[in-house]
């Protein structure tokens, strides 16, 4: 087993040699055989990361501890979901899920534009494969996650860490690893570009959707660790700047600067060199971070352990990377000579070379206050540390500064913008963040950096609702259709760019949630039942400690009563769990109230069993939820900027006036009907025993007092403490109640004994996936609309060709002249 | 040509100038020490007073906790020397003996005063790579 993973490894570093080598062969000997060849090899390295990736799976499932990694990571007990997402649980498996999901990347990418960009792909193989092989080697010769023991064979293993075993820590590492791996493409076909000299736009037609996709999962990424650390760690904040939080923040940064800085060389042929620079740079900072994370360097709560031999190679990688793609941009210097000198500093252009500057400036800073303890201990021999306070009191005044840019930049014109239109152009922005200014300061808010945050926010909605404003009505005009319908034509046929808009609204919302973090209130209790805490408008009680178990393991919950103004709000249960064989690290659950004016935050942070004392932190923290909102939006826009060319182009000339609004219209109407039937169907159902019924008696406790166990497992149905239960279960499925609701009112009349076990929280996470379930819906209905409306007969598409044309040439240069 | 190379050159200068200042007087005011327990115990009155983190082991057996005031008291310990911890709050979930922590505070006299805690995850992130054998094995 373990002997086959290993050699798949090894096959897959000959493979990858291979590759490489004849495509870089076949390039300069103009062999299309040899080219083929090292394609195919490629493709073959995927199939063999996918089989041992299969195998090392395989080996979590069946449990074969004498696997050094398998042992570590899992024991029988361990759920089979989390036994396969264990793979990436550790070091050494975390860089083979790395090569396995590069080396799928990099198949679809070379299979994609293996036709379209003929010249660069064997050097965008052979770039893809150098990366591989590092990887590959890493774990030939040093992390090897099939390595065995030698002498001990295990029949157990150690188990898998309960923090780790939650979605969360399942999701957020592969989102991630899908950003850092996607920066790897754009990195590639921008050093074959600058190998084969083709360095005109073509290359970053090729890279521009791949870097989005990238960034897409690295944005996605991020708010996942985020949310993680929000609901998981109990300190009521999402970030704190840790050395490894960073690492995925950097490319983040210059991605972001890329993805600006592409339009400028798109449109005007500037910044050429800049754009080669960002994605060396882009693709360097995600080998650099992990290099910071896996060996050791930086100190972390949550980095790996210390490594000095991976260091080692990882710094010999680094350089070599830098040598040789910075080489290669100072060899091709005179072929990255800029067609166009910037003509005002009042340009678009302009703009975005500022935003530019400023988020790699923002890459700099970050990155030089991480490594501030090695580069301090370098210097002066002293380990010098600098706090969270240090990033805040940077990173808030040029977020800051990168809101009002995102507002400003789409407001200026291309080339030059005059007094007149600069006029035109801020003067509904600028009413919008002046009437919010003054709004607040009547208002009476004394946090300075949330209501600049909150004017500006304004300012950046008001430029947004601008241009979808101004555009629809363009296009209205022309085409002759409402404004509507005029909105959706419009967004389709420039998807890129109110795309664009739509995940800049995205960055006000998580900018909205940032704000909030100011006004958010901290209270620490110690309280014995009864007892009662004031915490801004809300006032907590708390009311009982109680102890169950289950199978896995043993849970402390405490239930704290919400009032606002006297009245209940709700009841939450924070907990403390303590897994079986890991009594001594028990793991924290929160309890988070919701709402979109703030969250009710609980953490039971420690309990006196005999005299039910229970030590609580309550945080006020308003405004959070817009921040996960944002990552929602954000990924939209993206899917919209996302999508093929082809879905709309030829469709959206051909609808008829007013039809979105008719349509939309007539959804409403056809939707209206359907939740009605749901609902009847809901209450029709009397079914003895349906599986809602089923699923509720195993979650409550009998209360015949005899048997201490569940509704379901009982086996005295007859006794009267039973039967009222089963009755009155009935009666509450009867009247249409949901499961939570029925949960609620035993709880309420009962008390929290009558659960077997404390409300999950499963059902929250399920509520905050929704804003992505309704991104991803919405998408679906978008493609599936647009295919629908792309289908008219040919003809009819060709007689409209002139007509198209004049829009465009109308609806381009940014509408700019057209007021 | 050389007209504007001087503008662009001496813009760049100034701001640079500008950062740097700005980034070195911030800088001052939020640096810490991070040292290890060891090396603060070596000589304690130097240390005292200054902002410090200080990494070590928590001694086992030594984690007493005063219920009214919230306060933890323990002892860590790496290579030999032990230093007097305090901590008032909530501790992370990985904090419990033997842990590997991280504590930022201040040395008052014989006690180190920690106002922040950070311990690490026991099993994701591995204890000690550095310490695992080297020997790849190969055979089943």
């Amino acid at each position: 087993m373990a002997s086959l993973g290993y050699y798949l490894l090894l096959a897959a570093f000959i493979v990858s040699a291979y590759a490489a080598a004849m495509a870089v062969a076949g390039a300069r000997r103009r062999s299309n055989a040899l080219i083929e060849s090292g394609i195919g090899a490629f493709y073959l390295v995927a199939a063999i990361m996918s089989a041992a990736s299969g195998v090392i799976v395989y080996a979590f499932m069946a449990g074969e501890y004498s696997i050094k990694y398998v042992h570590r990571y899992s024991d029988a007990a361990l759920p089979l979901f989390f036994k396969i997402t264990s793979y990436w649980g550790g070091l050494d498996g975390s860089i083979m899920f790395w090569v396995f999901l590069l080396s799928l990347f990099g198949s679809v990418a070379v299979y994609v534009n293996r036709e379209r960009h003929r010249e660069l792909i064997p050097y965008v193989v052979a770039v893809i494969s150098g990366v591989q092989m590092f990887f590959l080697l890493l774990m030939v010769v040093h992390n090897n996650p099939f390595a065995t023991y030698l002498t001990e064979t295990n029949t157990v293993g150690r188990g898998l860490n309960p923090a780790l075993q939650n979605f969360y820590m399942v999701i957020h590492p592969p989102t991630m690893y899908l950003g850092f791996v996607g920066l790897t493409i754009p990195f590639a076909f921008g050093m074959a570009a600058l190998i084969t000299g083709y360095l005109d736009d073509a290359w970053l037609r090729a890279v521009r959707r791949w870097t989005m996709v990238a960034w897409l999962f690295l944005s996605i990424g991020l708010g996942l660790g985020m949310i993680w650390a929000y609901e998981e760690l109990g300190w009521g904040g999402y970030w704190m700047w840790d050395p490894v939080e960073n690492a995925g923040l950097l490319p983040w940064f210059t991605a972001t600067a890329f993805l600006h800085s592409v339009m400028v060389q798109e449109r005007r042929g500037m910044l050429r060199v800049w754009n080669v620079t960002l994605v060396i740079t882009t693709f360097f900072l995600t080998i650099f971070g992990t290099f910071m994370t896996r060996s050791g360097v930086v100190q972390s709560v949550h980095a790996f352990g210390q490594d000095p031999q991976l260091a080692r190679m990882f710094i010999v990688f680094m350089i070599a990377l830098l040598t040789f793609s910075f080489g290669l941009v100072i060899y091709r210097l005179p072929l990255l000579k800029s067609r166009n000198e910037l003509d005002s500093w009042v340009s678009r252009e302009a703009a975005f070379l500022v935003n530019n500057w400023i988020l790699l400036f923002s890459a700099f800073f970050v990155l030089f206050a991480t490594m501030f303890p090695t580069l301090s201990e370098a210097v002066t021999h002293q380990r010098l540390t600098v706090a969270e306070p240090f990033f805040n009191q940077w990173m808030r005044p040029i977020g800051l500064i990168l809101l009002i840019l995102t507002g400003i930049g789409p407001l200026l014109a291309w080339r030059r913008s005059t007094i007149m239109n600069l006029r035109d152009q801020f003067l509904v922005p600028v009413g919008f963040a002046v009437v919010t200014a003054g709004l607040l300061a009547s208002l009476g808010v004394r946090v300075w950096s949330s209501g600049i945050c909150f004017a500006l926010s304004a300012f950046v909605v008001g430029t947004i609702s601008q241009e979808f404003w101004r555009g629809a009505g363009v296009r209205a005009g022309v085409t002759g259709t409402d404004r509507f319908t005029a909105l959706v034509g419009l967004v389709g046929r420039n998807k890129r760019r109110y795309g664009g808009y739509i995940v800049h609204l995205g960055i006000v919302l998580i900018f909205l949630g940032f704000a909030g973090k100011g006004f958010s209130l901290e209270e620490k209790a110690t309280l014995t039942p009864g007892q009662q805490v004031q915490i801004g408008e809300f006032l907590l009680r708390y009311d009982s400690l109680k102890t169950h178990d289950d199978a896995q393991k043993q849970m402390v919950t405490a239930q704290v009563t919400v009032l606002r103004d006297g009245k209940e709000v709700t009841t939450m249960y924070p907990a403390r769990w303590y897994f079986h064989g890991h009594e001594d690290s028990p793991t924290t659950e929160t309890a988070i109230w919701r709402s979109f004016a703030q969250d009710v935050y609980v953490f039971l942070a420690a309990f006196e069993p005999a005299t039910q004392e229970a030590s609580l932190d309550l945080h006020i923290n308003p405004l959070v939820n817009w921040l996960w909102l944002g990552f929602g939006v954000i990924a939209l826009g993206t899917g919209l900027a996302l999508l093929p060319e082809t879905v709309f182009a030829t469709a959206l000339v051909k609808i008829p006036a007013n039809a979105a609004t008719t349509s939309l219209l007539f959804f409403v109407l056809l939707l209206a009907p359907v939740t009605g039937t749901a609902q009847s169907a809901g209450t029709g159902q009397i079914t003895p025993r349906s599986d809602v019924e089923r699923k509720i008696e195993g979650e409550l406790m009998c209360t015949c007092g005899a048997c201490r166990r569940t509704l379901a497992s009982c086996g005295m149905p007859n006794c009267h403490g039973h039967a009222a239960q089963s009755k009155k279960l009935r009666a509450l499925l009867a009247e249409g109640k949901s499961r939570e609701e029925i949960l609620a009112i035993f709880v309420r009349d009962l008390g929290q004994d009558i659960l077997a076990s404390p409300i999950d929280r499963g059902f929250n996470r399920l509520a905050w996936l929704f804003p992505y379930a309704t991104a991803a819906a919405a998408l679906v209905a978008i493609v599936f609309t647009a295919r629908r409306w792309s289908r008219p007969a040919a003809h009819a598409v060709a007689g409209d060709a002139g007509m198209d044309s004049a829009l465009s040439a109308r609806l381009d240069d940014e509408l700019r002249d057209l007021d | 040509m050389s007209h504007k190379a001087a503008k662009i050159g001496i813009t760049s200068a100034v701001l640079a100038a500008a950062f740097g200042a700005l980034l070195f007087t911030s800088l001052n005011e939020n640096l810490q020490y991070y040292k290890f327990v060891d090396e603060v115990m070596a000589e304690p009155q130097a240390w005292e007073g200054k902002p410090l983190k200080v990494h070590g082991y928590v001694k086992a057996g030594t984690i007493t906790r005063n219920k009214a005031t919230r306060e933890y008291r323990f002892e860590v310990q790496r290579n030999g020397k032990v230093i007097q911890a305090s901590f008032t709050g909530s501790p992370p979930d990985a904090f419990k003996d033997d842990s590997e922590v991280v504590l930022t505070g201040v040395l008052t006299g014989q006690q180190f005063i920690a106002s922040d805690m950070s311990a690490k995850c026991p099993s994701k992130y591995e204890e000690g790579a550095a310490k695992r054998p080297k020997i790849v094995a190969q055979a089943d």
